[in-house]
């Protein structure tokens, strides 16, 4: 390893923070290299004067009021209690089922098949008239005997001529 | 540092409903969380308003939380993420603001302003120098001591781009400390 190189790799190593192998290579090339191990050591004594003054200065602390106050927020609701389970799922499942959703009503749409349009519509009114009429052509007509239970159907046409019966 | 057994209790009782027990599970980390979010936002009421929303959050998704990393670095999580997003909302909103104090001649920092009246401690001011990701990156490494894997983790980072911005920082911070707080190497 080189000066240049593990200079590079001195910040780190000052914190014990390279990986292993890496590690090993750096502090060979140290134990061997004055100008190195003189820098290591520096960055190891600031590093530690840095801890050292964090620990040392003083930081915020809540007051009491200010810890009551949001303490006092945690009470409503339970965790556990907020709503719809699926609420609680990520982010990015709702996401999911929501573009499958309307994938699906793409799908559909664009699957759906021909039309119901004006023409065709027009055109199955005009079926069903003729169906209508049709059935009109012939019309049927039937005697039971109440004597007897005998029955006697005649078939007409619209003119009402006879057609042929059955009982 | 694993969650401990008491912890574990109090968490089960939150989400059975006793909430009373939230109080008690997070009292020990309060001052931790919000030491962290002071030395992220660098600004006392910032702090307190990110460790509150921290604390409010990981009440509200309690559900959500893996009992086998520790508690403390899943509080330290949120509340980066919270500091991060207010960060970068407080950088769109004023970044106007932030051109002209970053003209000033005399200002070192990146961020001035508003920042600069606030800030008291020697350590602050030097971590000022750091972008918002060797702040983060130093603050939960070498203050907060979590392990790298950890840190990258608590940060949703890998741990190449922890020791990149950890390796940046401490670069950093030895040339701030040389040229303009010498009496911290006595």
């Amino acid at each position: 390893m080189t000066c240049r190189k593990a200079k590079k790799l001195i910040p780190l190593c000052a914190g014990d923070d390279l990986r292993p192998r890496l590690g090993t290579a750096v502090r060979a090339h140290i134990d061997a290299c004055l100008s190195c191990r003189k820098e290591l050591g520096e960055y190891r004594q600031d590093l530690t004067r840095l801890k050292t003054a964090a620990k040392a200065e003083s930081v915020p602390d809540w007051s009491e009021g200010e810890w009551r106050a949001l303490a006092a927020r945690f009470k409503p609701a339970a965790p556990g209690e907020k709503g719809p389970a699926f609420l609680a799922q990520p982010r990015w499942a709702a996401a999911s089922v929501l573009g499958a959703f309307l994938g699906l009503v793409v799908l559909a749409v664009l699957f759906k098949g021909p039309m119901g349009g004006p023409e065709r519509v027009a055109t199955a009114g005009r079926t069903d008239q003729a169906a209508a009429v049709r059935k009109q052509d012939v019309v049927s007509m039937t005697m039971v005997s109440q004597e007897t239970g005998l029955q006697i159907v005649w078939f007409l046409d619209k003119n009402f001529e006879w057609k042929g019966d059955e009982n | 540092m694993r969650m401990n057994e008491t912890e574990k209790e109090l968490v089960e009782m939150v989400l059975s409903g006793r909430t009373e027990a939230f109080e008690p599970l997070v009292t020990p980390y309060r001052q931790p969380l919000l030491a962290l979010a002071y030395r992220l936002t660098r600004n006392r009421e910032e702090a307190l308003e990110v460790a509150q929303e921290a604390l409010l959050r990981a009440f509200r998704s309690l559900a959500r939380y893996d009992v086998s990393r520790s508690f403390r670095n899943w509080l330290f999580q949120i509340a980066a993420n919270e500091a991060r997003d207010r960060f970068r909302k407080r950088t769109r909103e004023k970044a106007a603001l932030e051109n002209a104090a970053r003209e000033e001649p005399s200002s070192s920092a990146p961020e001035a302003g508003r920042e600069r009246r606030e800030i008291r401690s020697d350590i602050l001011r030097c971590l000022a120098v750091l972008s918002p990701r060797e702040r983060e990156v130093f603050v939960l490494r070498d203050l907060e001591e979590l392990d790298i894997k950890e840190t990258a983790r608590t940060l949703d980072c890998s741990s190449i781009s922890v020791r990149v911005n950890l390796s940046s920082a401490r670069r950093k911070l030895r040339e701030e400390i040389r040229d303009n707080f010498p009496y911290l190497e006595e």
